[in-house]
């Protein structure tokens, strides 16, 4: 400002309070507006105890930790002459509005704030005296904070911020925002349904502050609603039913980011995933979580899964009047994959609850030291499983996985509340009966199941029960992953076993190819080795789409068959088993679809033998853990 | 300095919703008002879907529930009234003592006056006793637009409030230089037993505040 020299001391100071006037409405608004913005604690701010940053004393209104993306804007400080606009923008489903649509999701202005410094061309003389007239000034500003604080309060869009920040329930709608010294005007038809207001201007000499608010006067023509969210309950047609989409295609390796559209059951109709934006990503990612569980495909923005903090993400505000404000970064795939899989943890029968989920990525009570990772690998696993892997009889890797999937309730703190296989086995009895052949071996299994050997007769059982599932339709994994979350490899066979398959659902089954988090490193290798064999199978799930997957079949068992032993006997379950296997059963849909035989029971029943065996031997480390 | 004086708009409340409804204003306009250091306190109304902003300081929240409750007890003595309370913010002033004014003395510079209608229909008390399934549906409904419109002009109070506050700025006395919260010293004031003493009140404060000429 080029004003007389006398003033300057005064011009500097009411250039402080002006500039601190612009970040302290700044951080008014967004702290009342932008959930994400708020997410980090403040219920320990408030107390009258607690030290209070010099530069929240501003105006006499402690707000809390400022978040550090505002700090970024302290380009403001360059000119203070410019306006401040800030967008406070709904991010929702709809067809209704006429903005941007961006990936499914709409984005609307519900409210433009315009906080400035207004400056006269010119300069009136000042009359009376100026030497106290910043401190008039910032007496009237704090007044003025106070009031656009109590507003805040008062405008339609608390009410839909308080949800958002409060509930701890997901909701289909997101609320960012865009700061920037310039802005695109409303439409007329926008500018109808809004309304100004403006706070009487504080008298700053030379010029004036002011703040001034056009908003949206009602919300109620947005659907914003909480989004539906699975219930934890059983899915009995798990990945690869007959009602899943038979030419889902699942994310393969490679890409590992694709359009997968995993059944759904019992979910509402994909809703549009909010908007990933770096900024609207701290709002919790909980609530991306479950966008992602209603999204058909993986698109949600899981980037901060593993750390939940606030801040960890680019910095929001979009202050640059050319870019748009919500440039994010690709979603990791894995993680993604992690998303995807994250709905159908709910899936699982006592799978580890949504709110298990919900919490932090580092959040595992299992003392298992893989347990950070128990999330990330479980749910991949799971994705693997459901996606690719489906039905998968193969006594060779079955073998290999099934101890890792063995001391699933040991280390998996949600089941381990569940007895690991009594109960299944009690299930499986009344089921077995309804198998043909291969159900007396299982009956056998199960005696032996019933005493101690539990890791053991889960082997079996999931071995068994992969025949059993094979048997059933592709998709019946959901009884067969407990809710341990284990992936499910079906193998699915000609005849169904739709009963047995609903008994197990309530079992918490240490399946063979249950994720958990098994300590050792040779699980988590033959793990990752499924994973990426799983990655290849296309789905195999339903048995519709059997017979259009015969060729990732084959190359997964010929992946299999090659694939280096996996700590394990080589010798022992020999791909024979499932070369028998699979001579059958190419001709159908896969080569786990065949038709039944007594010669296939029999054969699958000898390498089971030879699996129980095998795994007799090494269950006891295994059985250590799951009694623990 | 003159005194601003702000006459919110009447206010038709039940006898429970009295609490609420007073805590709400008063707190509004003090911390429009407490112009010390101030760490806002979000409160939700329980009765009405509004969030007002409350000062955080515990000693002021006791003094403003001390005198709803004696608004409350003299609205129980007198059902059916119009009645107001007044919130008056002042600026002490040490005069010389003259032959009546030994004492410390107020200049009251702004006084809102809140004005409440307290209807108590007996449909009040049954409501209060929280038999909500018990109640007459009829009556429901009437309960719940009588309760809606209550909130809306409880909001244009607010509202109100809020833009007087803005307005007039100018008569706001500077903030006394001391750390810690800071309020301007204000009093409440709610009709005493009779009306004929609550006059007197309002012309002893009219002496008070009177043109300084007619004190000197």
């Amino acid at each position: 400002m080029d004003l007389q020299s006398n003033l300057q001391p005064e011009l500097g100071k009411l250039e402080q309070i002006v500039s601190q006037f612009l970040l302290k409405s700044l951080h008014i608004i967004l702290d009342s507006r932008v959930p994400s913005l708020r997410s980090h604690d403040r219920s320990g701010d408030l107390s009258l105890g607690s030290q209070v940053r010099k530069s929240d004393k501003w105006f006499n209104l402690v707000l809390g930790d400022r978040p550090a993306s505002l700090d970024n804007l302290n380009f403001w400080h360059r000119n203070v002459m410019d306006p401040m606009i800030i967008d406070v923008i709904l991010v929702h489903q709809g067809s209704n509005s006429p903005s941007v649509a961006v990936g499914g999701s709409v984005e609307t202005v519900i409210e433009r704030w315009v906080v400035q410094y207004e400056y006269p061309r010119v300069v009136a003389a000042q009359t009376g005296e100026s030497s106290a007239n910043y401190k008039k000034t910032y007496k009237k500003s704090i007044i003025l904070l106070r009031a656009l604080y109590s507003q805040m309060r008062l405008l339609p869009a608390y009410r839909i911020f308080r949800q958002l920040s409060t509930s701890s329930r997901t909701y289909n709608f997101d609320i960012i925002y865009k700061v920037s010294s310039f802005s695109d005007p409303f439409s007329r038809a926008e500018e109808g349904m809004m309304e100004e207001h403006s706070f009487p201007a504080v008298e700053a000499y030379p010029g004036r502050l002011c703040i001034s608010v056009t908003y949206r006067t009602t919300l109620s023509d947005f659907n914003l609603e909480p989004s539906t969210s699975m219930p934890p309950k059983i899915i009995t047609d798990y990945v690869g039913s007959p009602n899943t989409d038979p030419l889902r295609s699942f994310p393969s390796s490679e890409k590992g980011v694709s359009a997968t559209s995993f059944p759904l059951r019992g979910v509402q109709a994909p809703a549009p995933v909010p908007l990933q934006r770096p900024h609207s990503w701290t709002s919790g990612f909980h609530r991306a979580a479950f966008s992602a569980q209603n999204q058909p495909f993986v698109g949600s923005p899981p980037a901060y899964y593993p750390s939940p903090m606030p801040y960890d993400y680019p910095s929001p505000p979009a202050y640059y009047p050319s870019s748009m404000p919500y440039d994010y970064p690709t979603p990791p795939t894995d993680i993604r994959g992690n998303r995807v899989q994250h709905y159908r943890v709910p899936t699982h029968q006592k799978a580890i609850s949504y709110d298990d989920y919900q919490l932090s990525p580092p959040f595992s009570p299992s003392p298992s030291p893989s347990s950070p990772s128990y999330i990330s690998n479980a749910y991949p696993m799971q994705t693997r499983v459901r996606s690719e892997t489906a039905p998968v009889s193969i006594p060779l890797p079955m073998q290999s996985r099934s101890f890792r999937y063995l001391s699933p309730n040991s280390s998996d703190p949600n089941r381990s509340s569940l007895p690991p296989l009594s109960p299944r086995s009690r299930k499986t009895d009344p089921s077995s009966q309804e198998s043909p052949s291969g159900i007396t071996y299982f009956r056998k299994i199960e005696s032996l199941r019933s005493g101690e050997m539990q890791p053991v007769t889960a082997n079996h059982y999931t071995g068994q029960k992969v025949t059993r599932d094979s048997k059933d339709d592709s998709g019946r994994f959901s009884g067969l992953l407990s809710s341990s979350g284990s992936p499910r490899i079906g193998f699915s066979r000609s005849s169904s076993r739709l009963s047995f398959q609903d008994e197990l659902d309530d079992i918490d089954f240490s399946y063979p190819f249950d994720v958990d988090d098994v300590d050792t490193s040779d699980f988590h290798a033959s793990q990752n080795l499924d994973g990426k064999k799983a990655s290849e199978f296309t789905s195999q799930s339903s048995p519709i789409g059997r017979k259009s997957q015969d060729a990732a079949v084959g190359e997964l068992v010929r992946m299999l068959r090659t694939a280096p032993p996996l700590r394990q006997d080589p010798s022992c379950y020999s791909s024979h088993s499932m070369k028998t296997e699979l001579e059958g059963g190419v001709a159908t849909a896969s080569g786990f679809f065949m038709p039944r035989k007594t010669g296939d029971a029999l054969e699958e029943l000898r390498s089971y033998r030879e699996m129980k065996d095998l795994l007799l031997s090494k269950s006891g480390r295994v059985i250590s853990k799951e009694e623990a | 300095m003159n005194c601003e004086v702000c006459q919110l708009k009447d206010l038709e409340v039940e006898h429970f919703e009295i609490r609420e409804v007073l805590r709400c204003i008063l707190h509004t306009i003090v911390f429009h008002r407490a112009l010390g250091l101030v760490r806002p306190k979000d409160i939700d109304l329980e009765l009405f879907d509004v969030t007002y902003v409350q000062c955080g300081d515990v000693e002021l929240e006791k003094k403003i529930d001390e005198k709803i409750e004696h608004f409350i007890s003299w609205v129980e003595k007198h059902p059916n009234k119009k009645s107001q309370i007044c919130l008056s913010f002042y600026e002490v002033k040490n005069k010389q003592p003259y032959w009546f004014t030994n004492k410390i003395e107020r200049l009251y510079w702004e006084q809102w006056y809140i004005n409440l209608n307290v209807a108590q229909h007996p449909k009040a008390h049954s409501s209060k006793s929280h038999n909500s399934k018990v109640v007459v549906d009829p009556g429901e409904e009437e309960r719940i637009a009588r309760r809606t419109a209550v909130e809306a002009s409880l909001r244009e109070v607010l509202f109100q409030i809020i833009k007087f506050v803005n307005e007039k700025k100018d008569h706001v006395p500077p903030i006394p230089n001391s750390d810690g919260v800071v309020y301007f010293p204000h009093e409440i004031t709610i009709p005493s037993s009779s009306d004929s003493a609550f006059g007197m009140d309002m012309i002893k404060r009219m002496l008070q505040t009177g043109h300084p000429t007619m004190l000197s």
